[in-house]
């Protein structure tokens, strides 16, 4: 078969250790947690780091708790398994634990981790593909080359492939943040603002960082939330739009509504001017065809993953009003104030 | 540079200089000769390389076998128990869950994983425990139907053993 391109390999025993490790090699080096988005890429030549930095033995990255006043920390290298079987994410945020399970199949998810979720790598047809294929085209910009290919005219300069990550759309809704730590510190951003946006380098970690800490804050606690996919196939593919819905039910009415729409652009969408829509309204079908249409407006795909852009879009805006209809059903039986 | 590995298959131990570039799928198959576990797609999108590594369901074409270092690994090779059949195995002979046989010792796998956990599955637990496995052959259903059928098979065989048969190996000499 054909092998990796060649490799050093590494296994730092603590976050030091891999902070120090990342500071000599840089961008040399490539972190790997569960390898099931790193290794495919790797076999099709994508990318050919000179390390290959493993967290797996780093046991303080592993893990699900709830701390009061804080919040539930997610370790990085918490499988998608474990975090789809996690009794504190099932009993405080069920939605979480359900876009887990979402994401491939269960051997992904067995190997998967929740880091590896976050840092995922964008899609794209012209980028995703064999080394033979790719020496049979002009490289696209995420390739070297100069131009997005999936750009309406082939002629943009910047690249769009797909942010694909299930959870982490889920996670950007549930408001989480993420911690960074490098040699020189730590810093804790918006899991939000950790996306760029730009498909050839889609998050703002620095080649020296280390993904350490999940946290969904301690506010969002009793936040209602759902997460639905769609995809060809009910298991195994990535999203063709994926749909995450905070709110949070009170005398009946919506209260601090967040949407986020997956699998449609280089990043996770906010949906702008849902949460405004929804404050303190009573969410009845209207409102929530109002709602979805805002998702679909959000929602511009291109030609660059399974489903054509239209279809897409229509799926968004089916997704959202699925997802508005499951959260006024949730919040009516959360004794919201209002018979159903 | 290699690198020393020390990796336990279907319980024997081997120590092995590997690449780090090496896959557990190339090392099973090409250095150890376990051509059981299948490579297909080596992307991550079929199963047919799924092994337990740990006692759990991973696909070996995606793991590093540098990173199994202390670990137990176990592929279709490893499950019969002597001479006698898998349970899971024999279910698949006695519900017609082969046709091409290519996907099966991932399936098998898969099947046992759940098994492990879940050892009275049922035929929805045995779907999403191989949604993962893909077959272009049976339509699934007999695969199905075998991992739900595997614990009265090793309850036939524990009851046949005890009255002093036991299922047997079939000899493809045949």
């Amino acid at each position: 078969m054909q092998p990796l391109p060649k490799f050093e390999y590494r296994e730092p025993g603590s976050v030091a250790e891999a902070a120090r490790l990342l500071a000599e090699l840089g961008s040399r080096a490539k972190l790997i947690g569960g390898g099931t988005d790193l290794v495919p890429s790797m076999r099709q030549g994508l990318y050919t780091p000179a390390y290959v930095i493993s967290l797996q033995r780093i046991a303080d990255l592993r893990g699900v708790a709830w701390e009061d006043g804080v919040g539930l920390r997610i370790g990085p290298m918490t499988t998608l398994r474990e975090m789809e079987a996690s009794a504190e994410a099932r009993a405080r945020f069920p939605f979480l634990a359900a876009a887990a399970r979402e994401v491939g199949s269960p051997q992904l998810r067995e190997m998967g981790t929740v880091g590896g979720n976050l840092c995922l790598d964008t899609r794209c047809r012209h980028f995703n593909q064999s080394e033979d294929w790719q020496d049979c085209v002009e490289a696209c910009v995420k390739r070297g080359g100069e131009f997005c290919k999936a750009s309406p005219n082939g002629r943009a300069r910047k690249c769009f492939a797909v942010f694909s990550a299930d959870l982490a759309t889920a996670l950007v809704a549930a408001n989480a943040r993420v911690t960074l730590q490098s040699a020189g510190g730590a810093r804790t951003i918006e899991l939000a603002d950790y996306y760029t946006g730009d498909g050839a380098s889609p998050t703002a970690g620095r080649p020296d960082e280390v993904l350490t800490e999940v946290l969904v804050p301690s506010a969002m606690q009793g936040v209602l939330g759902t997460y639905l996919k769609y995809r060809m196939r009910q298991a195994i593919d990535y999203p063709i739009a994926g749909v995450a819905l905070t709110l949070r039910p009170r005398d009946g009415r919506v209260h601090d509504a967040r949407m986020v729409v997956g699998g449609i652009s280089s990043r996770p969408v906010i949906v702008k001017g849902l949460g405004a829509l929804l404050e303190g309204k009573v969410l009845d079908e209207t409102l929530a065809e109002s709602a979805a249409k805002l998702a679909r407006k959000s929602a511009t795909p291109l030609a660059n993953t399974a489903g054509d852009r239209a279809h897409r879009k229509q799926m968004v805006y089916e997704f959202a009003r699925r997802a508005l209809a499951e959260a006024a059903h949730a919040a009516a039986g959360a004794g919201g104030g209002e018979a159903r | 540079m290699k690198q020393v590995v020390q990796l336990n298959v279907n319980d024997a131990e081997h120590e092995l200089a590997l690449d780090p570039s090496r896959t557990l799928l190339e090392v099973l198959r090409e250095s150890l000769g376990l051509t059981g576990t299948k490579e297909v797609c080596l992307l991550g999108s079929c199963g047919a390389c799924t092994v337990l590594v740990d006692d759990r369901p991973v696909l070996a074409c995606l793991t590093l076998a540098s990173a199994c270092q202390g670990k137990r690994v176990l592929t279709i090779e490893g499950l019969r128990q002597g001479e006698a059949l898998h349970p899971l195995q024999q279910a698949f002979i006695d519900k017609g869950a082969v046709q091409c046989g290519f996907c099966t010792p991932g399936m098998i796998m898969a099947g046992k994983a759940l098994l492990d956990r879940n050892p009275h599955p049922t035929p929805d637990e045995a779907r999403a425990a191989i949604a993962g496995n893909l077959c272009r052959c049976t339509g699934y259903e007999q695969i199905v139907e075998a991992i739900v059928a595997a614990p009265a098979v090793d309850e036939a065989a524990r009851v046949g053993a005890r009255e002093g048969g036991h299922y047997l190996m079939p000899d493809m000499a045949e």
